[in-house]
């Protein structure tokens, strides 16, 4: 039962959702209308259900002085400070909760993405050779790409935007419709399974 | 031939300096370089005018990603927010995440004080954060009628009960809907509001998912798209060139033309009789980026062609395989 109630939970809905797409019927708007006002009722929810598997998680570190427990103590004081200074002073501009976001959240964010182009520039210099025919095609375009991107490029001949635009607009197309076509193909064809039953590893256990 | 083992074996940090450098200086002092604008950015900044004025057109803006990508996101956000306050477009914005929420505060903030008479709930309204699982519902629903699907804005105040809500029912008069993520979340916005509704998509989006969008350009169901610092940059000139234009023969600004703006260079350093100094620091922050960006470009480039003449010469010489 533990597998077959869920399991029919999902087939019954799926199928629901599916006749409700290519069905404009009214019991099929009705039906809609009431889910959806279960949907925003259920969404609170899963901000409590977070906080409390953030709070049990970094929490039991603590106690059990697990490896690097110091910097639980650091998340759990950010979640209770913020929260804090939200419910307090409110979120516009110029409470501590903005002051927060602008001189905490932020540049720690943008330091984090930043690291990109430093492994980038790193990996490029080491990793990318054209040691083969192919390699140097990529390595050619990803040239060119990248002076079609910057002024310089149209400053050294016009012909580098033009062949970069074409590069993405001709080749790089060609190549992601196809694989958005191999992927479309491959969700129809999960979501049927999943619908009929045949697909059931998102249940857990293994089987 | 020493020297090109050296380059071989050249410890990654000096990679990280010199590309720190490339960097930092041209953030901390700004060159003109000219930037030459892109038709897909064109579309999106030519969509948005064709708004101007009219009660019963408006755009929305979504917001899908954190501070993460706010360099090369927050740039194109408040220039598209200028655009709209300078021509008078009604405009909406939205977010799924928490911690984008201070983002979109921080965007029309940064846009609006610069302009006197705009008003939240007149001018613009900030419907706010909506919890991601009423993601397709509000999506879903803004096609029937916004005003019940969104409901409040980050106010708390009523939809319906809004001065900007007069005229806008629907995905008809929301008649733009801009999608700034990091990630593939415009996807929805075309299979739901534009297949579903017919409603006006178009990205802004980090350049390294650029090269995802072009499928969706090509074939129309995106209008536009701005991708990264260098789209971001474009739109800013395009605001500077056009909507934000001042003079005796066009006191409130002038209509786009290609040919203008395939002539007009704006500088953002030096004094200039209508531009230069005049465009305050927030409204240039793309174009000062795109100048990091050419030298990082050109330093990464540089690091790739002396690792492949190492490269070269060492075989050649039989020391590597």
């Amino acid at each position: 039962m533990k597998r077959q109630i869920p399991l029919m939970i999902v087939i019954t809905l799926g199928f629901l959702f599916v006749g409700h797409t290519f069905i404009p019927h009214k019991y099929s708007v009705d039906f809609y209308d009431w889910f959806v006002s279960w949907s925003k009722a259920i969404s609170p929810f899963a901000v409590v259900l977070g906080v409390m598997s953030l709070w049990m998680v970094h929490g039991t570190k603590i106690t059990r002085k697990a490896p690097n427990w110091q910097y639980s103590i650091v998340t759990l004081t950010a979640l209770i400070f913020t929260a804090f200074a939200g419910f307090m002073w409110g979120t516009n501009e110029g409470t501590p909760f903005m002051w927060l976001f602008k001189n905490v959240q932020l540049p720690m964010s943008a330091t984090m993405f930043s690291l990109l182009a430093f492994y980038i520039s790193s990996a490029a210099y080491k990793a990318f050779r054209a040691r083969s025919p192919e390699a140097t095609v990529l390595l050619i375009a990803g040239i060119i790409v990248m002076l079609g991107q910057v002024p310089i490029g149209a400053m050294i001949s016009k012909w580098i935007p033009e062949t970069a635009t074409w590069i993405l607009n001709v080749p790089n197309l060609a190549a992601k419709r196809g694989i958005m076509t191999g992927v479309g193909l491959g969700m129809v064809a999960t979501s049927l399974k999943i619908l009929l039953g045949i697909e059931r590893t998102y249940l857990g256990g293994g089987d | 031939m020493k020297i090109f083992q050296k380059i071989q074996s050249l410890d990654r940090r000096y990679v990280y300096l010199v590309v720190a450098l490339a960097i930092i200086v041209p953030l901390l002092i700004p060159f003109n370089s000219r930037i030459d604008t892109t038709e897909p950015t064109e579309n999106v900044y030519q969509m948005i005018d064709s708004f101007a004025g009219k009660p019963d057109k408006a755009i929305l803006m979504n917001f899908s990603h954190n501070a993460s990508t706010m360099a090369e996101l927050f740039p194109m956000e408040v220039s598209i927010l200028r655009h709209c306050f300078e021509r008078n477009v009604k405009v909406f914005t939205l977010c799924f995440y928490p911690d984008t929420a201070p983002l979109v505060d921080y965007a029309i903030n940064t846009a609006k004080e610069d302009f006197d008479n705009i008003k939240s709930g007149e001018n613009y309204c900030n419907f706010g954060y909506k919890p991601i699982g009423l993601f397709l519902p509000i999506l879903l629903g803004m096609g029937e009628n916004i005003a019940e699907a969104v409901e409040t804005d980050a106010e708390g105040r009523k939809l319906e009960n809004l001065l900007i809500m007069e005229g806008i029912q629907n995905y008809d008069d929301l008649n733009l809907i801009v999608d700034f993520s990091a990630s593939g979340s415009v996807f929805s916005w075309i299979t739901y509001a534009r297949v579903k509704f017919g409603a006006n998509v178009a990205a802004g989006i980090t350049a390294v998912m650029a090269a995802d969008n072009y499928p969706y350009l090509q074939s129309g169901q995106l209008i536009g798209m701005l991708a990264g610092i260098k789209g971001a940059a474009e739109y800013e000139k395009l605001v500077d060139v056009f909507a934000a234009y001042e003079d005796v023969d066009f006191p409130n600004g002038r209509e786009f033309s290609k040919e203008i703006i395939k002539e007009e260079n704006v500088p953002i350093t030096g004094n200039y009789e209508i531009y230069g100094n005049k465009i305050p620091y927030k409204f240039k922050k793309a174009r000062i980026g795109m100048n990091a960006q050419t030298v990082a470009h050109l330093m990464i480039i540089i690091f790739i062609l002396l690792g492949n003449i190492g490269y070269f010469v060492n075989r050649k010489k039989g020391g590597l395989k």
